[in-house]
C-alpha cells in the first residue's frame, strides 16, 4: 500500500492545532452561546420564572378550576374537570407531553423535533376538534350546593376551586373581597377570583407574546433578507416604507388599528402587534446581510452553484439570526407590554381576562381603586418582561464575541 | 481561428494514469473577455481583451501584481461578478463550446460547482460558520448529483479521505471553527472536488497559509490532477508556485495578457520587460546580491490606465531605447516597426524620462512571436509580422520525477 506523504505529515508533525481542536468535544457556536447563557445567574432567574408560568399557562386548568377533578355524585364518580376541558387545553396538554418526549428523549435535532411536533399537532388537532366537546360553562358553586345539600359524597378539588368564568355568576357576597385564605388574590367585581384569573391569564400573555413576536419575526426576516440581498432600488424603496411605518409611535399605531376592528379576539391582536413590530427586525436582517453577502462563504456557495434561495435562507441567514434572538426576546417583552396596554385601555381582549384586563378593572370597576386587582396582575407583567429582558441580556451577553471569554 | 503551431515536448504519458494525448479541443476558452465595473467616476475596466485557453488535464497559471485583473478574470469565467456595478463589455467564455456568457441563470448554476468548480484565497473565511463540513459539502452533493443525503454523506467522507484529512467520518461532524487553516483548504478542495468538475479555478489558493502547508496543498492538488485530470486554472502571484505546477502561464498586467507561453518558454526566454523584470525581482539560488531589482513604479490604477503600452511608464526596455534613439546609435530587433521618435513619460514619483514615442502611443496586442509563445510589446523581434491569436498551448509540463511519484517517495 502507497503511502500518502501529506497524510502523514498532517498526522506527525505539522498538526498540532488541529489534535488540540480535535479534543475539545464538537461544539457549534450556537451551543457554545447556549451554555453561556444558562450561566448567567439573571438568565436562570428569568427562566425560572418563564418556566413557571409556561407551567401556570399547561396546566391552568389543572391548577385552578372550580370543577373538581373527581367527584362522586349520588353514589356515582364523575370527573368534571377533565370533561370540561376544551379543544385548546387537549392539544396544550399533548403538545407538552410530546416536547418533553422529544426534549428527553434527544434523538432529533432541533430543526427536526419542531418538526415533529407541529406534524403531531397538525393531525392531533382534527380527532381533537371533534371528540373533545366540553358542555357549556354552567354555575360553577353548583358544586358546592351540591356539597352542602350532600349530594356529593366526595370531591377532590383544584388547589384553588375557582375558574375565571366564576365571574359569571353574580354573588353579591363574593364581590371585592381582599386576599384572604379563601381568595388568595382577592376577587373582582365580579365576584371572580383574581388568582384564578391570573394563572389562565398566563396563556394569554405567552401566546400573544410568542405567536406576535414569530409573525414579526417571520415578517421582518424576509423583508429584511430581500432588502439585504437585492440591493439597489429595492433596497432604497424598502427602506424608504421602513421609515414611514417607523415615523409613526407604535402604540398609537396599534391603538388606530384596534380601535377601528370590531371583533377584538387573541388572534387579532397577536396579528396587529405583529404586523407592527417587524421593521426592528428588517433592518437588522438587512445590516447583517449587507456585511454577510460579501463574505466569501457566500461567494463560495454562488461558486458551488447553489440556488438563491438556499444561499439566502440557509447560508446567510443563519449567520444572520444571532441579533435577531436578541431582539426578539425584548420583542416578546414589548408584545406583552403592548397587550397589556391596549386591554388597560379598553380597546384589547373582550371577554377574556388577560393581566391588561385585571388592571383595567382594578380601577374601572365603579369601586375606585382597588389594590389587589391592581398589584397582582401589575406584578405578573412587571415579573415576565423583567425576566424576558434578563434572558434576552444573557443571550446578548453571551453572542457578543467581545465579551465571551476564550478559553 | 487557426491553430497556431506548436510545439510538442510532452511525454507519452503521466505518471498517474492520465492519458497525455489529449483532445486537440480546449476545454476553456477565453476570447477577447473585457469586464467593467461602473463607478461613480466612470467605466472602469479591470480586465481587457484577454484571451487564453485551457486544455483538459493542463495547468493554466495566470500571473501578475495585484490588481492586475487576474481575479477578475476568474470571477467572470463563474460569472461571479457583482452585476451591477460589475458587466461584462465584450467577448466569450467557451466551455466545451458553450458560451458560459449567454446562459441563463439557471444553466449557469448547474455549470458552477459541477463543471467548474472554484476555490478561494482565505480559507479562514469560505467555509460558513454555522454548518458542519460534512453539511457542506454534502448540500452540493446532493445538489448536483441528485443523491440522498446518506449517499451525499459517503461522498463526502470520501472526498476528505482524498485530499488527506485523516479520521474523515468524525471531522465530517465538526465546525470550521474546529479546525486550522491548512485543514480548512483542504476542506475547500474536498468540497470543490466532490462532484468532479473538468475546471478547477485556484484563486491564490497558498496565499493564507504558511509556507509548509502551502507545499503540501500544492502537491495535493497536483496529485489529484494526475487522478482526475482535471485542469487548472491557478491564480497567483507567487512565481515559484507558478514555476512548479503549471503548463501554461500568462502573464498579467495592468487588464490584459501582456505574455502567454509555456512554463520552461517563459522562465527560460521571458519575452516582455514586465516578465523579465518580475524575474529579475525573485532572488536566485547560488547568487548573492545585496539588494534584489524592482520595477520601478507602481501598477497603474485602473480608473487612468496610461495611454500606449500600459507599461511603458515603468519600462525598462523603452527607455534603453529611447535613450539610443537620442543618442543616435538606435537598433530595433528585425521585424519590429518602430519610428525612431522619442516622447516625454512620468513615473509614479514625477520623474520625466523618454520613452518611445510608439510605446506612448500604441497599445500592442497580444501576438504569438513565436511559435508557442505570445508577447505584447513592440520591441519584441518579428513583433509587427506576427499573427494576433487566443493563446493555444496543448502542452504539458515534465515533471520531476521526484515529485510525480509522491505516492511512493522515499524519504
Amino acid at each position: 500500500m502507497s503511502i500518502d506523504p501529506t497524510a502523514l505529515a498532517v498526522e506527525g508533525s505539522f498538526a498540532p492545532a488541529d489534535d488540540r481542536a480535535s479534543q475539545a468535544p464538537s461544539r457549534s457556536l450556537i451551543r457554545q452561546a447556549y451554555h453561556d447563557t444558562l450561566s448567567s445567574v439573571g438568565a436562570r432567574i428569568g427562566l425560572a420564572w418563564l418556566f413557571l408560568l409556561l407551567f401556570f399557562a399547561v396546566f391552568a386548568p389543572f391548577l385552578a378550576n372550580s370543577h373538581p377533578y373527581a367527584a362522586k355524585i349520588n353514589g356515582k364518580w364523575s370527573f368534571p374537570a377533565f370533561t370540561f376541558l376544551t379543544p385548546s387545553d387537549v392539544l396544550l396538554l399533548v403538545a407538552v407531553a410530546v416536547a418533553a418526549t422529544l426534549f428527553f428523549w434527544r434523538r432529533f435535532t432541533f430543526l427536526q423535533s419542531i418538526g415533529i411536533l407541529s406534524g403531531i399537532l397538525l393531525i392531533a388537532a382534527v380527532p381533537v376538534r371533534h371528540w373533545v366537546k366540553p358542555p357549556d360553562v354552567d354555575v360553577l358553586e353548583r358544586y358546592r350546593d351540591y356539597q352542602a345539600q350532600g349530594e356529593i359524597q366526595h370531591a377532590i378539588y383544584a388547589p384553588i376551586p375557582y375558574s375565571p368564568q366564576d365571574r359569571l355568576r353574580d354573588q353579591p357576597d363574593a364581590r371585592l373581597r381582599p386576599p384572604s385564605r379563601k381568595h388568595w388574590a382577592g376577587t373582582d367585581t365580579n365576584g371572580a377570583d383574581v388568582f384564578s384569573m391570573l394563572l389562565h391569564a398566563s396563556r394569554i400573555a405567552l401566546s400573544i407574546g410568542f405567536l406576535a413576536t414569530a409573525i414579526s419575526l417571520v415578517i421582518g426576516i424576509i423583508y429584511g433578507a430581500v432588502m439585504g440581498y437585492f440591493v439597489g432600488v429595492t433596497d432604497l424603496i424598502a427602506m424608504r416604507i421602513i421609515e414611514i411605518v417607523d415615523s409613526i409611535p407604535t402604540l398609537f399605531l396599534l391603538i388606530a388599528i384596534t380601535a377601528f376592528i370590531e371583533k377584538r379576539n387573541i388572534y387579532v391582536l397577536m396579528a396587529v402587534i405583529g404586523a407592527i413590530s417587524w421593521t426592528g427586525y428588517a433592518r437588522f436582517i438587512r445590516a447583517e446581510f449587507f456585511t454577510i453577502r460579501k463574505l466569501d462563504y457566500v461567494q463560495a456557495a454562488v461558486a458551488a452553484g447553489l440556488p438563491k434561495r438556499i444561499i439566502l435562507f440557509r447560508h446567510m441567514l443563519a449567520n444572520a439570526l444571532t441579533p435577531i434572538l436578541v431582539s426578539s426576546t425584548f420583542g416578546v417583552a414589548s408584545a406583552i407590554l403592548y397587550e397589556s396596554i391596549l386591554s388597560f385601555l379598553g380597546i384589547g381582549l373582550v371577554d377574556e381576562a388577560s393581566w391588561g384586563v385585571l388592571l383595567q378593572q382594578a380601577r374601572a370597576g365603579g369601586a375606585g381603586f382597588v389594590w389587589w386587582i391592581a398589584l397582582f396582575p401589575g406584578a405578573a407583567i412587571f415579573l415576565t418582561v423583567f425576566a424576558y429582558n434578563l434572558v434576552g441580556e444573557a443571550i446578548r451577553d453571551a453572542l457578543d464575541p467581545k465579551l465571551r471569554k476564550r478559553d | 481561428m487557426s491553430q497556431p503551431p506548436v510545439e510538442h515536448r510532452v511525454p507519452a504519458s503521466r505518471p498517474g494514469g492520465f492519458p497525455l494525448k489529449s483532445t486537440p479541443v480546449p476545454l476553456l476558452e477565453i476570447r477577447d473577455l473585457s469586464v467593467g465595473f461602473e463607478t461613480n467616476r466612470g467605466l472602469v475596466r479591470p480586465v481587457n481583451n484577454v484571451s487564453l485557453s485551457i486544455y483538459p488535464g493542463q495547468t493554466v497559471a495566470l500571473v501578475g501584481e495585484s490588481g492586475c485583473g487576474k481575479s477578475v478574470t476568474s470571477l467572470s469565467i463563474l460569472r461571479l461578478i457583482p452585476q451591477p456595478p460589475g458587466r461584462v463589455l465584450g467577448g466569450e467564455i467557451l466551455l466545451q463550446g458553450r458560451d458560459l456568457l449567454a446562459l441563463s441563470e439557471r444553466e449557469m448554476r448547474s455549470v458552477r460547482g459541477k463543471d467548474i468548480a472554484m476555490i478561494f484565497q482565505e480559507p479562514m473565511t469560505s467555509l460558513n460558520p454555522v454548518y458542519t463540513i460534512g453539511d457542506q459539502i454534502a448540500e452540493a452533493v446532493t445538489l448536483h448529483q441528485g443523491v440522498s443525503q446518506r449517499a451525499a454523506y459517503t461522498i463526502a467522507e470520501e472526498a476528505l479521505n482524498d485530499v488527506g484529512i485523516s479520521d474523515a467520518h468524525r471531522r465530517l461532524h465538526e465546525y470550521p471553527h474546529q479546525m486550522s487553516g491548512g485543514m480548512r483548504q483542504r476542506v475547500m478542495i474536498a468540497m470543490a472536488l466532490s462532484c468532479k468538475p473538468k475546471l478547477l479555478i485556484a484563486d491564490e489558493p497558498t496565499t493564507a497559509l504558511d509556507v509548509t502547508i502551502q507545499a503540501q496543498i500544492l502537491e495535493l492538488l497536483r496529485k489529484l490532477q494526475r487522478e482526475r485530470g482535471m485542469s487548472i486554472l491557478l491564480i497567483t502571484h507567487d512565481l515559484g508556485v507558478v514555476a512548479e505546477n503549471a503548463d501554461a502561464v500568462g502573464v498579467m498586467y495592468a487588464s490584459r495578457i501582456v505574455e502567454f507561453a509555456t512554463v520552461e518558454d517563459l522562465f527560460d526566454r521571458p519575452q516582455h520587460p514586465y516578465t523579465e523584470g518580475l524575474f529579475r525581482s525573485v532572488p536566485k539560488l547560488g547568487t548573492t546580491v545585496d539588494r534584489l531589482e524592482t520595477i520601478p513604479g507602481m501598477v497603474p490604477n485602473p480608473m487612468h490606465f496610461p495611454n500606449g503600452c500600459k507599461f511603458h511608464p515603468r519600462c525598462a526596455r523603452t527607455r534603453q531605447c529611447a535613450a539610443a534613439v537620442e543618442a543616435g546609435n538606435a537598433v530595433f530587433p528585425a521585424g519590429a516597426n518602430i519610428p525612431k521618435e522619442v516622447a516625454p513619460a512620468k513615473d509614479g514619483e514625477g520623474a520625466t524620462f523618454a520613452v518611445l514615442k510608439k510605446c506612448a502611443t500604441v497599445e500592442p496586442a497580444l501576438r504569438e512571436v513565436q511559435g508557442g509563445h505570445w508577447a505584447a510589446c513592440h520591441v519584441i523581434e518579428n513583433f509587427d509580422a506576427a499573427p494576433v491569436t487566443v493563446p493555444r498551448l496543448d502542452h504539458r509540463r515534465e515533471v520531476v520525477p521526484a515529485t510525480v511519484e509522491g505516492d511512493a517517495l522515499v524519504t
